[in-house]
C-alpha cells in the first residue's frame, strides 16, 4: 500500500511537472488576446494576433474556437458510438440461442450496462452538443460562443469521463479482477448499486458525474450565446428551428443534470462512507428512482429535441417547401420541454407506488403525445405536395419520421397503466426506446453529418455509399426494433442474459427465432454503419472539393441560411481572385504586365 | 479551406488552460472520491492551478497567485468545516490519517489547500519584491 503510493505521488508529480514544462512552453507563443468577456480586460484588445492558431496536434489540445470544438465533440461521438455499437452487438449475439452464445452472464451484464451509458451520455449528448457547437454560432451570426473557454473545459472533460465509464474493461484483466466493469444497469437501481462492492461502479458514478458536468457547462453556454450573442438582424421571431430545440434542450440541461449529479455523489456516499441515503433505514431504495427519473425523463427529451430541430431544419430544405406551422413546431418544443417534468414516475408505475399518483403521471404521460403529434403532423404537411428530392439527408429525416411514429405510438401504450403493467419489463419497453434513440435521434445524427458535410469538410460525401447507408440502417432498424415489440408480446423478459425458461412463461420457439431475427437486423444495421464510416472518412481524405456555396441548391427556393451563406464567403476567401474586396488590406492584385 | 478564415480571426482561437482545468477536475475526483491520497492532491493542486491560469490569461484577474491563494484557502476551510461536523475532535490528529474513510480524504484536501498557498504565498511575494 505504502509502495502504491510511493509510486502514485511519483507519476502524478512528473504529471505536474509536464504540464509546468509544457504550459511555460505554451505561454510563449501569447498568440492570443485576452477576450472581452465580464468587462474586466486587462490586455490590450488592440493586441496583433501574431498567429491564429497553432499548427499540429497542440492546435487541438488548445482550441477554443467554436468549429474545432464542435468537430472534437464529433470525433468523440462517433468513436462512442463505434463502441456502444460493437457492445450492441456482442448483445445480439449472444442472444441468438436461448443458453447465450458468446457471454458469460457477469460479462453479458456489464456489456448491458456500458452499451446503456455509452450510446446515451458518451454518444447523444455529445452528438448533438457537435452540431449546436459548429452551427448555432454560425446560424445566429455570432462570433463564437459566448464563453469559447468554458467550452473547451466541457468538451475536455468529456475524454476522462469516458475512460471512467469503461475503467472496469481496461483495468479488470490488470488488477486479477479486483476492479471489475459496473453491473448495474444504466439506471443503477439502488439496492443493487449500493450493494455492489466493486471499485469500478465508484470509477463509472464518477465518469457519469464528470459528464454531467461537461454537458451541464455546454449548457449554460448555449443559452448565454444564443441569449446574447445573435447577430442584430436575428431576433426571436426569425430565430431557426435548430436554435430553439438547443435553447429549450439546454434549459433541461440545467434542471436535469446537475440534479443527476446531486443523486450520484449520494449513490457514492451512501457506497463509500456509510451514509444511508437510500438506505432503508434512511430514504429508502424508491427515491433513488424518484431522483433518477426526474433527472432520466427529461433525459429522453434532452437527446430527442435537438435532432428534431435537425430534422424541422432539414427536411423542409428537399421539400422545396418552408416548414410547415414553425410557431407551432417552436411551441410544442416548449411544451415538451415544461411536461416533460412532469412524467417521470411512468418509468416506476410497477413499483407498487400510490395508485392516485399513478394515475396522474399517467394523465401527464398521455399529454406529451399531443406536442409530439404536432410535431409529427407538421413534418408530414411540409411534405405534402412538396418538390421531394431524395437526398441522403432528406431520406434520414423521412426515416426519421417514419421511425419516430413507431417509437412514439408504442410509448403512447406504454403511458397506460394497465399496458403498461404487463409489458414493463418485457422486450417491448427495449423495442419502443430504441426506436427513438436509434431509428430517430441515430436518423437525425446521420442527416445532420451528411446535410452539413460539405460546410465542415469542404467536400462531398459519395452519394451511392449514403444511400446504402441510409437503407441498410432503415431496414436493419426496422427488423430489429420491431421484433423486439414482437419478442414483448410473447412475454420475453428485458435485461437477461439467457432465456432458457420454461414453455409455461413464453413460447420459446418463437422467442428464439424473433431474437435471431433482432440479431440479423442488427448485422444488416453494423454493415449499415461501416458503409457510413468508409464514406465519411474517405471523403473527407478525398472526396471532391465543394466549389459552390450553395450544395444542396437551396437559393432557388429562398431557403438558404446563414450557415452556408458564411460557407460561400468561406469559398471566396480562399480564392481571392474572384472578389478582389477581400484581398487582405494593402493588398493588390498582380498586374498582368504582358 | 483556409486555416480559420472565420470570424473569429479577431478572437482568441486556443488556450492551454481548459484542458487542463477538466484534467485537474477529473483527478481530483478521482483522488477524493476513491480515496487515493497523491492523486486527489495532485489533482486539486492541477485544478486550482489552471482555475488561477485561467482567470489570469481571459483577463478577470491581473495575477494569478491571489486566486491560488485563494482557492488554497476556500479548500482548507472546506476541509476544516467537514472535520468539525463530522469527525470526533479526538480523532483529528496527523497520526490518524489513513484510518478514517473521511478524515484521511480531508487531510488531502487541507494539504491541497496548504501547497496552494504556499505557492501562491511564496510568488505574490516574489513577483513583488522582483517588481
Amino acid at each position: 500500500m505504502v509502495a502504491g503510493d510511493i509510486v502514485l505521488t511519483g507519476l502524478m508529480a512528473v504529471l505536474l511537472v509536464g504540464v509546468a514544462a509544457l504550459l511555460t512552453r505554451v505561454e510563449n507563443w501569447r498568440s492570443y488576446t485576452p477576450l472581452a468577456g465580464g468587462g474586466a480586460v486587462t490586455g490590450d484588445e488592440t493586441a496583433v494576433i501574431n498567429r491564429e492558431k497553432p499548427a499540429g496536434i497542440i492546435r487541438w489540445l488548445t482550441t477554443v474556437d467554436h468549429k474545432d470544438i464542435g468537430l472534437l465533440y464529433g470525433v468523440y461521438a462517433v468513436i462512442a458510438f463505434a463502441v456502444g455499437g460493437i457492445m450492441a452487438m456482442l448483445i445480439r449475439l449472444q442472444l441468438v440461442t436461448p443458453a447465450g452464445a458468446i457471454l458469460g452472464n457477469n460479462a453479458y451484464n456489464s456489456i448491458l450496462t456500458s452499451h446503456g451509458i455509452t450510446m446515451l451520455f458518451l454518444f447523444g449528448t455529445p452528438i448533438i452538443a457537435a452540431f449546436a457547437n459548429y452551427f448555432i454560432p454560425l446560424l445566429i451570426g455570432a462570433d463564437d460562443m459566448a464563453f469559447p473557454r468554458i467550452n473547451a473545459i466541457a468538451f475536455w472533460i468529456l475524454p476522462p469521463a469516458a475512460l471512467l465509464i469503461w475503467a472496469g474493461f481496461f483495468l479488470a484483466p490488470v488488477t486479477e479482477n479486483m476492479i471489475e466493469p459496473a453491473r448495474t444497469a444504466w439506471t443503477m437501481y439502488t439496492p443493487l448499486s449500493v450493494e455492489q462492492q466493486n471499485p469500478g461502479v465508484d470509477l463509472m458514478l464518477l465518469g457519469l458525474h464528470l459528464s454531467g458536468i461537461g454537458a451541464t457547462m455546454g449548457a449554460i453556454n448555449f443559452i448565454a450565446t444564443i441569449f446574447t450573442e445573435r447577430d442584430g438582424e436575428v431576433n426571436w421571431a426569425n430565430l431557426d428551428i435548430f436554435s430553439w430545440t438547443i435553447l429549450t434542450q439546454s434549459a433541461l440541461i440545467l434542471f436535469a443534470f446537475p440534479l443527476l449529479g446531486s443523486a450520484i455523489v449520494m449513490l457514492l456516499l451512501d457506497r463509500n462512507l456509510s451514509t444511508t441515503f437510500f438506505a432503508v433505514e434512511g430514504g429508502g431504495p424508491l427515491l433513488w428512482q424518484h431522483l433518477f427519473w426526474f433527472f432520466g425523463h427529461p433525459e429522453v427529451y434532452i437527446l430527442v429535441l435537438p435532432p428534431m430541430g435537425l430534422v424541422s431544419l432539414i427536411l423542409p430544405k428537399f421539400s422545396g417547401r418552408k416548414l410547415f406551422g414553425f410557431k407551432f413546431v417552436v411551441y410544442s418544443t416548449l411544451a415538451i420541454g415544461v411536461l416533460s417534468f412532469g412524467v417521470w414516475a411512468h418509468h416506476m408505475f410497477s413499483t407498487g407506488m400510490d395508485p392516485r399518483l399513478r394515475a396522474s403521471f399517467m394523465a401527464v404521460s398521455l399529454a406529451i403525445a399531443i406536442p409530439s403529434a404536432v410535431k409529427t403532423f407538421n413534418w408530414i404537411t411540409t411534405m405534402w405536395n412538396g418538390r421531394l428530392r431524395l437526398t441522403t439527408p432528406m431520406l434520414f429525416c423521412i426515416g426519421f419520421v417514419s421511425n419516430f411514429i413507431i417509437g412514439g405510438v408504442t410509448g403512447v401504450f406504454l403511458a397506460s397503466i394497465p399496458v403498461d403493467m404487463i409489458l414493463h419489463d418485457t422486450y417491448y419497453v427495449v423495442g419502443h426506446f430504441h426506436y427513438i434513440v436509434m431509428g430517430a435521434i441515430g436518423f437525425a445524427a446521420f442527416a445532420g453529418i451528411y446535410y452539413w458535410f460539405p460546410v465542415f469538410t469542404g467536400r462531398m460525401y459519395q452519394r451511392t455509399l449514403g444511400k446504402a447507408h441510409f437503407w441498410f440502417s432503415m431496414v436493419g432498424t426496422n427488423i430489429t426494433f420491431f421484433a423486439m415489440l414482437a419478442l414483448g408480446y410473447l412475454g420475453m423478459p428485458r435485461r437477461y442474459a439467457t432465456y432458457q425458461f420454461d414453455g409455461a412463461i413464453a413460447p420459446l420457439t418463437q422467442v428464439a427465432t424473433f431474437h435471431q431475427l433482432a440479431t440479423v437486423g442488427a448485422l444488416i444495421l453494423f454493415i449499415g454503419q461501416l458503409f457510413f464510416v468508409w464514406n465519411i472518412v474517405q471523403s473527407w481524405l478525398e472526396g471532391p472539393k465543394v466549389e459552390d456555396g450553395d450544395p444542396w441548391n437551396l437559393e432557388d427556393d429562398g431557403m438558404l441560411d446563414r450557415e452556408f451563406q458564411w460557407f460561400e464567403e468561406q469559398l471566396e476567401a480562399d480564392s481571392p481572385e474572384k472578389d478582389p474586396s477581400l484581398l487582405a488590406d494593402g493588398g493588390q492584385e498582380e498586374q498582368d504586365d504582358s | 479551406m483556409a486555416e480559420e478564415p472565420g470570424l473569429s480571426d479577431q478572437y482568441p482561437t486556443a488556450s492551454p488552460w481548459p484542458l487542463f482545468v477538466a484534467l485537474g477536475l477529473a483527478l481530483s475526483e478521482i483522488g477524493v472520491f476513491v480515496g487515493l491520497f497523491p492523486v486527489a492532491v495532485f489533482g486539486l493542486i492541477l485544478f486550482g492551478g489552471s482555475i488561477a491560469g485561467i482567470l489570469t490569461e481571459s483577463g478577470y484577474v491581473e495575477r494569478p497567485w491571489p486566486t491560488l491563494l485563494g482557492v488554497g484557502v476556500v479548500l482548507i476551510v472546506i476541509a476544516a468545516a467537514f472535520a468539525l461536523w463530522q469527525v470526533p475532535v479526538t480523532d483529528i490528529a496527523l497520526s490518524n490519517v489513513g484510518t478514517g474513510p473521511l478524515f484521511t480524504r480531508l487531510v488531502a484536501v487541507a494539504a491541497a489547500g496548504a501547497v496552494m498557498i504556499a505557492m501562491g504565498g511564496v510568488a505574490s511575494v516574489m513577483e513583488q519584491t522582483a517588481a
